[in-house]
């Protein structure tokens, strides 16, 4: 690892941004964790450097996401710095003026998907994954895995990454049937050329210290040693802690410390994390300790004791069942995508719902990815929303991957071209992520633009 | 009349002041071992045929204080600290510590219990290291005092005859290790302040000058000889420039300050007429404190610097040479009978200063042409040149930490423009050859005020006072405190406004100015950070914290019309 040994942090919370006024997602959010790790004086430490956010491009957002009409209409200011703070630390870390770094932003991105067509689970575009996109165009990175610890299914990144076999997407998370949103099963593991490379660890509520790192040290550092990416991030949900008032389980700040120090993450971004005094300011100044080297013994919520939550044998029976499956999958990984391909054909298709919770949009999608044996293959979607009984928007969406071939370039062209003469699809888009250009043309008015 | 005297590093200023002209200046030396000698003799060649009794107000800048600390001549002091949960207090640079159970957290709530027999151990353990001074600081104490007040009581009682100084009353911002750095500086400065001071205010009368005493403080502010917090005297030197700076030019524009002498320059800037402070509290030494200061950068080059030709190969064929400047200083410049080439000497030779012997300057710069293979007046080119360029990029080094400045809300990040000056300004024997070049590299005003020499005299004697209250009001709990002093108070209206906010701050703004003796000019007070959070608990509304910065700033005195 390169660097002087800092640590990068990027504070933004978004004093002045709210999706409303008593949503959990609202000004005060970071309020008592500025207090603590002020006080703390942790931005004076050496091994710390601040830095000051710049907003992402909107080309940085389209290179990512499909935001339906456009990525002015989806995103604001407060996205854009979000955003673009997971950049900035990322510039720094590859000039080597820091040995990793922890973007403490809001608003939080983890739920959102690669078409955008407004807010689910608190998230409009997905800070990670923009994140990865722009490490892999911009400085070349190829291996990167994304470790997601919110205790919430980190189900957009894993939809954006699911066809990719170079991107490894961990998420352990209390299990979906018992909370938002509902996915992130141990049989979600990837489209057929990336099997594995998507693996879920859905947790039984109530898991505590104990259990997560059982997780972790028997099932995400062997399977990182063994993936060896370039880069490890860390989605940094604060939710699984034991007062979150949106979830069950039982982590404590030390653990999320000890989790970051054994995970060792290059790149931390905030997602989620509600319980915005008992929690939140404990769990940030445990996480910047553990990423600067600092001893973060000495943190403690007020009311926690070590040995407060134990974990039932049946708990441990349950997680532990579950991490040898997960295990298996991953150790059979070269077999299944050869399972899966054989026979498949050119293409590979799939059907989608996605429900937007908090804009209460209803999309259909249909996913068309050309498995092709010379590079990752075009995909394109078909998406349309509904909200209500009304029409919201549809669009037809082609994207071009890195390193595309020739055949898969000709095709995803005409397609595209093909759409624009279709009136019933309100918005055609291009993604061409191998040339880094990205195009959207309202089919109504006929007007195209670029980022 | 109006009289400002500066203790700087090598010369004291003193000038008197009537209306918005200069009436007298005049220098002494400044002698280190004996400030209060020479701040006299300053006074002394100040008044002589002057009618003390028209004399309204006198104003002392000096190193007092940063000379103590720089030279570790302040009092020992004990350290209690009550850390609470967080970071490890031995991640602090603090030195010694006592550390005690007990915490508050954020919110101003007592998480664990302070232990008395803890206390009392400390006290032992103070007593039997002969300390008579002790600093008690506890992480959050601004938001509750009681731990604080609670030691400081068993430790008085152990201790009679310890002076106790507490982290509220010192300072209130967040940073616990700066609170418990400017604490330990309070307590270990104050008792020769006081001597000092009284000294001061005993010579004074023997001349019969009954007028009152201020003394220049690092924010660039007045405060009452008698009152000031001694700490925030620091680094008065160059707050003094800056203010006088400030009376010397036009209103409201944004400069560069550029102040040259033997071997350093300070640069400082104000923007659209306001001295910038630097953004977290001033570093002395190495101890980081929450002592307002103006943000002053140093680079280490002056008029003395000592000047070498360096040779580097660079990867084409010939070897490269160039001039380099500085750091150090290796005697006075050839043309004032030194040995070693410097910039002076080539501001001689191009005939941009008449200070010294022409002859020695040209000798020096043709020591440099040697080597650099040129003329003595083209090597000088390259001397003047390297001076500049050494300035200009530390300017631009300034603006950008400034831009780079980290901000926590989206329209702070959106709306802040790059920076550019409208003006450079000199200040200092060094500044008048060398500002016009920096303005014509800047793209900006060369100016060189008249007076510019005695700047920093002119910026104390007209200097008015600032005051700071940093009001926090939590009306869930029903309670304010200021951050200043740490005084608290009930609030009963749950639904308070930021309209009743300020109000409020106003209000106790205009008691702690009384007290401080500068009542009058309470009513120049403005608010310059308000900030209003709902705390929402479930999906309800259960109270509001609001946070309001009310302050008089640094500026002028009315009576000093702009020029």
């Amino acid at each position: 690892m390169s660097g002087n040994g800092k640590t990068g942090l990027i504070f933004f919370p978004a004093f002045d941004w709210a999706i409303s006024p008593t949503h959990p997602e609202r000004e005060e959010r970071l309020l008592y964790t500025r207090d603590q790790i002020f006080e703390e004086g942790l931005m004076d430490l050496p091994g710390i450097e601040e830095y000051k956010p710049r907003p992402a491009e909107k080309k940085d957002v389209a290179r990512t996401h499909f935001c339906v009409p456009d990525v002015e209409s989806q995103v604001t200011e407060a996205h854009l710095i979000a955003a673009g703070s997971a950049l900035t630390l990322a510039d720094a870390l590859e000039r080597g003026e820091i040995r990793n770094g922890f973007a403490l932003v809001r608003p939080p991105g983890h739920h959102s998907m690669r078409v955008v067509h407004g807010n689910r689970g608190f998230c409009n575009i997905n800070n990670m994954a923009i994140l990865v996109d722009y490490l892999r165009t911009r400085y070349g990175h190829k291996r990167i895995a994304v470790i997601d610890t919110d205790v919430h299914h980190g189900d957009g990144t894993q939809e954006i990454f699911w066809h990719d076999p170079d991107v490894l997407c961990i998420s352990f998370h209390q299990d979906g049937h018992t909370l938002y949103p509902g996915s992130g099963f141990v049989n979600e593991m990837g489209g057929p050329q990336a099997l594995a490379r998507t693996l879920n660890v859905p947790l039984p509520p109530g898991t505590t210290d104990e259990g997560i790192h059982y997780v972790l040290d028997r099932l995400i550092l062997p399977v990182l040693d063994e993936f060896k990416p370039e880069l490890v991030l860390n989605s940094a949900g604060q939710d699984n802690h034991y007062t979150d008032p949106l979830a069950n389980m039982r982590f404590s700040a030390n653990g999320y410390a000890r989790l970051n120090e054994k995970l060792a993450p290059d790149l931390c971004v905030l997602e989620g994390g509600y319980a915005v005094e008992t929690a939140l300011p404990y769990v940030n100044t445990g996480i910047i300790q553990a990423m600067a080297g600092l001893d973060y013994s000495h943190v403690k919520e007020p009311d926690y004791v070590p040995g407060r939550f134990v974990q039932s044998a049946e708990m441990k029976r349950e997680i532990e069942h579950t991490v040898s499956q997960v295990k298996k999958i991953w150790d059979e990984r070269d077999e299944l995508v050869a399972a899966a391909l054989d026979g498949m054909g050119d293409f590979y298709r799939r059907k989608k719902r996605i429900f937007y919770d908090t804009d209460m949009i209803n999309e259909n999608q249909e996913e068309v990815v050309r498995l092709c044996p010379d590079c990752a293959g075009y995909m394109t979607i078909t998406t349309s929303a509904q909200r209500g009984y009304g029409v919201l928007n549809s669009a037809f969406c082609v994207s071009i991957p890195r390193g595309a071939c020739s055949s898969c370039r000709e095709d995803a062209q005409e397609e595209y071209a093909e759409h624009l003469d279709d009136r019933r699809i309100g918005y055609v888009m291009m993604q061409d992520k191998d040339r880094d250009r990205f195009k959207f043309c309202n089919n109504m008015t006929r007007t195209e633009k670029g980022y | 009349m109006l009289i400002g005297i500066d203790v700087g590093g090598t010369t004291t200023d003193a000038v008197i002041v009537e209306g918005s002209s200069v009436v007298k200046t005049a220098y002494v030396p400044t002698d280190h071992d004996n400030l209060l000698n020479c701040l006299l003799a300053a006074m002394d060649e100040l008044i002589r045929g002057i009618d003390t009794s028209k004399i309204e107000r006198v104003v002392l800048s000096t190193t007092l204080i940063t000379n103590m600390i720089a030279e570790g001549k302040t009092d020992p002091v004990a350290l209690v600290l009550i850390p609470g949960p967080g970071t490890n207090p031995r991640d602090y640079a603090l030195g010694e510590s006592i550390i005690l159970d007990g915490a508050i957290d954020f919110r101003g709530k007592e998480t664990a219990p302070l232990k008395e027999s803890q206390i009392r151990e400390a006290a032992a353990r103070i007593s039997v290291q002969g300390l008579s001074r002790v600093a008690v600081v506890g992480k959050f104490c601004q938001r509750n005092h009681s731990h604080e007040l609670l030691a400081g009581r068993t430790l008085s009682s152990a201790l009679p005859k310890a002076r106790i100084e507490f982290g509220h009353r010192v300072s209130g911002q967040l940073n616990f290790p700066r609170r418990a750095a400017t604490t330990v500086l309070a307590v270990a400065t104050r008792d020769k302040y006081e001597m000092f001071a009284a000294d001061v205010a005993r010579a004074l009368k023997e001349r019969r000058i009954t007028a009152p005493v201020y003394i220049l403080k690092a924010d660039g502010g007045t405060l009452p000889l008698d009152r000031v917090p001694p700490v925030e005297t620091i680094f008065s030197g160059p707050a003094a420039s800056i203010m006088g700076v400030l009376a010397l030019t036009e209103a409201d524009r944004t400069s560069v300050v550029v102040d040259i002498g033997g071997t350093t320059t300070d640069l400082a800037l104000i923007l659209s007429g306001r001295p910038l402070l630097s953004a977290k509290g001033a570093r002395v030494d190495s101890m980081l404190t929450h002592v307002r200061a103006f943000s002053v950068r140093s680079v280490a080059i002056g008029g003395d610097s000592a000047v070498r030709v360096c040779r580097g190969s660079s990867s084409g064929s010939a070897a490269t040479v160039a001039v380099s400047v500085g750091p150090h200083r290796d005697g006075p410049p050839i043309c004032m009978g030194g040995n070693v080439p410097t910039p002076t000497d080539a501001l001689r030779v191009l005939g941009l200063a008449d200070i010294g012997e022409a002859a020695g300057a040209e000798q020096a710069m043709l020591m440099l042409a040697a080597e650099l293979g040129c003329t003595a007046k083209q090597a000088a080119g390259k001397v003047v040149d390297a001076v500049v360029d050494k300035i200009v990029s530390e300017v631009y080094e300034m603006f950008r930490e400034w831009e780079q400045e980290p901000a926590y809300r989206v329209w702070e990040i959106m709306q802040k423009e790059k920076l550019s000056a409208q003006s450079v300004v000199g200040v200092g024997g060094g500044a008048p050859p060398l500002v016009p070049l920096i303005a014509a590299r800047m793209g900006a005003a060369a100016v060189v005020p008249q007076y510019a020499a005695v700047a920093n005299a002119i910026g104390a004697a007209v200097a008015r006072p600032t005051i700071t209250l940093n009001l926090h009001i939590d009306t869930e709990k029903g309670e304010y405190s200021v951050a200043e002093d740490g005084s608290t108070g009930r609030v009963t209206n749950k639904n308070m406004t930021p309209e009743d906010a300020e109000k409020l701050a106003k209000k106790l703004l205009v008691e702690r100015a009384s007290l401080l003796g500068i009542g009058e000019y309470a009513s120049e007070a403005e608010v310059t950070y308000s900030d209003v959070f709902n705390m929402i608990r479930g999906w309800s509304t259960v109270g509001r914290l609001m946070d309001v910065r009310m302050e008089v700033t640094a500026g002028l005195l009315p009576s000093w019309g702009r020029r």
